[in-house]
């Protein structure tokens, strides 16, 4: 029998604590490398400056064009403040979004190539053959890529704080927020990663990953929109329906039973959630309890969570001017009551940051089967080394 | 000369510095449908440098990756240092130092960022590290451009530091892949020394070339390749008992040509004869050879220099691959 030395705090054994800084080590070694290899070669610092400059350039024509629009200067006292408020979330979801856009742009050249191109140029097998283990490689070029992403973030922070600030909504979501964002520049990542260990081509690399990345945040959407027929089918519904009398200017509302197509987005929905613009979109801050549509990000939220919650079982067609704006009216009553069912839903972003974060989990997955080295098969017109 | 085929390796036990060299059997690879190693049988004993000689596309380069645990053979069993890369590739790699051929590096980085990065990975210890890579700066004679990036280096220069960042490890096993290839003649030179030095130090060294001549001085024992196979291991550093031709050369080429001729020994003038290149004389070993320029001398013939016409490992391998005709 073998006596282990055992760590005093944790009971693990020296080994396994020692195996721990190793591995962690040996993620530095490759990200610091990385870093080094690609950021000093490709005149990172160039794409900060241009990035930022462009963000300054694009915030400023939005925050100008956005309180055009909401007509801030032309109000006064609560309208003012209301108006204000409404305007600066606009450029918060505006600009957030832009960032968010642009980085998908930007962040795959940062992983896409990583491993076919250290390939090419006959570096990889360097790594494979030292103590390194794939494991280690890949969430060391991860890290670095990301780290990238996250100085393009960092940049964009100015202008995304600036636009926060003015809608007036409270800070602690917004951190949430950041981070979120930056997840998903951590599965971009890991989804470039991916797909440059399985192309031998570098070419072929980036185009999957911009494929890829624009099936997450707009294919999606598309399909979920397609969707519409598969999930639509014939009812008999509720209908509140306006009847004149027979003088053709007074009326009631009626319910009645009526034979409708219903669209089920309830099940469906799923396909909307893991779109990023969609988990950023409801992970950003916003006033409590307030099911507001006055602004992008809240619409698409509100959006969403109405596609969960699926086919109200009353269709109100009477609405509220019908019955003479009567604020206490059925209508109103029923649009309050779907409000409150949205906000009761909670937020849609876990699933569908989860549903991200597990692809970008199995991008990572793949790349370190196909870095495993002794090799049995190699990717087709490749050389080892 | 002494050449045993493969059918005839030993089977016993292996001698020990065979244990903490490289053993290879029956390795075979295959690319889909290109079979780029058919059967090769390859040993390279500690404190020797053994030769991997062959024609282009013979396989070295596949053998050498699949010793350096980056490839699985399809059939048969390797052992580096008594490790076998397909199910220990972890201990292997502790052991063996591999230079590829195509010489790859980080460009942007410096000299010794790349040593320090590979000796990193290696988990080797920070102040040691710093002492080795100094040492290996040195004996590569790049400490001038230890600070500067890799891709102002020269072919021969990368070729250097990639002989050194196969060392950063200390390793008991090395795998050079073409390591004389874009280096210059005083590299060349130095690369021999180097290469001996590390035999005498007790590791097993593979070295693969096409350079003949050179594997010749630097190299115990030759392993000769061709079409994926193993053809023959030679001694390199064993007297010669067969027939080869020398080259002699003498001061009065009609005196020497008489003293020949009085012997009855079979000669050749070669292709392109001129005074300087002297006769090529057929003698039947090295020990005949010495009794022959003995003899010359004694007899007034003012001989200038008395060589083998061809390198013993030259010799072997141009028979052999003649032998089998491949020319790939």
């Amino acid at each position: 029998m073998t006596t282990q030395v055992l760590d005093s705090r944790s009971g693990e054994s020296a080994d396994a604590v020692a195996g721990r800084e190793r591995f962690w080590a040996g993620v530095l070694t490759v990200a610091r490398l990385e870093l080094r290899q690609r950021v000093r070669s490709s005149r990172w610092v160039a794409v900060l400056v241009v990035w930022t400059a462009l963000l300054a350039l694009l915030t400023v024509l939005i925050r100008w064009s956005v309180f055009k629009a909401y007509s801030v200067s032309e109000q006064t006292g609560v309208e003012l403040t209301r108006a204000h408020a409404d305007a600066g979330r606009s450029v918060f979801g505006i600009v957030v979004f832009l960032v968010l856009s642009l980085g998908a742009l930007v962040v795959p050249a940062l992983s896409s190539t990583s491993v076919n191109g250290d390939r090419s140029a006959g570096i990889l097998a360097t790594l494979q053959t030292t103590l390194l283990t794939p494991l280690q490689i890949v969430i060391g070029k991860l890290a670095a890529a990301w780290t990238v992403a996250l100085a393009l973030l960092g940049c964009a922070l100015p202008f995304i704080l600036w636009a926060f600030f003015e809608g007036g909504t409270p800070v602690g979501r917004l951190v949430v927020g950041l981070v979120v964002l930056a997840l998903i520049l951590l599965v971009i990542c890991a989804i470039g990663l991916g797909w440059s260990a399985i192309a031998s081509r570098t070419s072929s690399s980036a185009l999957l990953t911009y494929l890829s990345v624009a099936f997450l945040g707009l294919g999606l959407p598309l399909l979920f929109a397609l969707s519409v027929p598969l999930v639509s089918q014939d009812e008999q519904v509720t209908v509140r329906n306006f009847q004149y009398n027979d003088d053709g200017t007074t009326g009631q509302c009626v319910t009645e039973t009526q034979q409708l197509s219903v669209f089920h987005s309830e099940r469906s929905w799923w396909l909307l959630a893991p779109s990023p613009y969609v988990v950023v979109a409801d992970a950003a801050p916003r006033p409590a309890g307030v099911d507001s549509t006055s602004d992008p990000l809240s619409a698409i939220r509100a959006g969403v969570r109405e596609a969960r919650l699926g086919p109200d079982p009353i269709q109100d067609w009477c609405g509220p001017g019908a019955t003479g704006g009567d604020p206490s009216s059925a209508a109103t009553a029923r649009e309050q009551q779907r409000a409150k069912d949205r906000e009761r839903l909670g937020y849609t972003w876990p699933y569908g940051l989860a549903v991200d974060l597990a692809v970008g989990g199995g991008f990572a997955a793949v790349a370190v089967r196909r870095l495993r080295s002794p090799a049995r098969r190699l990717p087709r017109g490749t050389r080892v080394a | 000369m002494s050449t045993d085929t493969t059918a005839g390796l030993p089977q016993a036990e292996p001698p020990e510095a065979t244990i903490r060299g490289i053993v290879a059997r029956g390795v075979r690879r295959t690319f889909g449908d290109v079979v780029a190693v058919d059967s090769m049988d390859l040993e390279a004993p500690a404190g020797q440098v053994t030769a991997l000689v062959g024609p282009n596309g013979s396989g070295k380069t596949t053998l050498l990756l699949v010793l350096a645990s980056l490839l699985v053979p399809d059939a048969g069993t390797v052992r580096i240092a008594g490790f076998d890369p397909v199910t220990q590739s972890r201990e292997v790699r502790r052991r063996v130092g591999w230079m590829p051929d195509v010489f790859g590096t980080w460009e942007t980085l410096t000299c010794r960022e790349v040593l320090r990065t590979v000796a990193d990975a290696y988990y080797v210890p920070p102040a040691t590290a710093r002492t080795r890579i100094d040492e290996l700066l040195t004996m590569i004679h790049l400490d001038d451009l230890a600070d500067r990036p890799t891709q102002v280096l020269s072919r021969g220069q990368k070729q250097r530091l990639g002989l050194a960042r196969a060392l950063v490890h200390d390793p008991a096993v090395l795998l050079l892949d073409e390591p004389a290839s874009g280096l210059d003649p005083r590299s060349r030179v130095e690369l021999r020394t180097i290469v001996r030095r590390l035999a005498a130090a007790g590791k097993a060294v593979l070295v693969s070339s096409h350079v003949l001549s050179e594997l010749d001085e630097m190299a115990d024992r030759a392993v000769i390749v061709a079409q994926g196979r193993t053809l023959s291991t030679e001694q390199l550093t064993e007297h010669v008992t067969q027939t080869r031709p020398w080259r002699v050369r003498a001061l009065d080429q009609a005196a020497l040509i008489r003293a020949l001729q009085a012997r009855s020994l079979s000669f050749a003038l070669p292709e392109t004869a001129t005074e300087r290149d002297g006769v090529e004389v057929a003698i039947a070993s090295d020990t005949e050879a010495a009794a022959l320029l003995a003899d010359l001398v004694r007899e007034g013939v003012p001989v200038l220099s008395f060589q083998p016409a061809a390198g013993a490992l030259e010799q072997a391998y141009l028979s052999l691959t003649s032998l089998s005709g491949d020319r790939r």
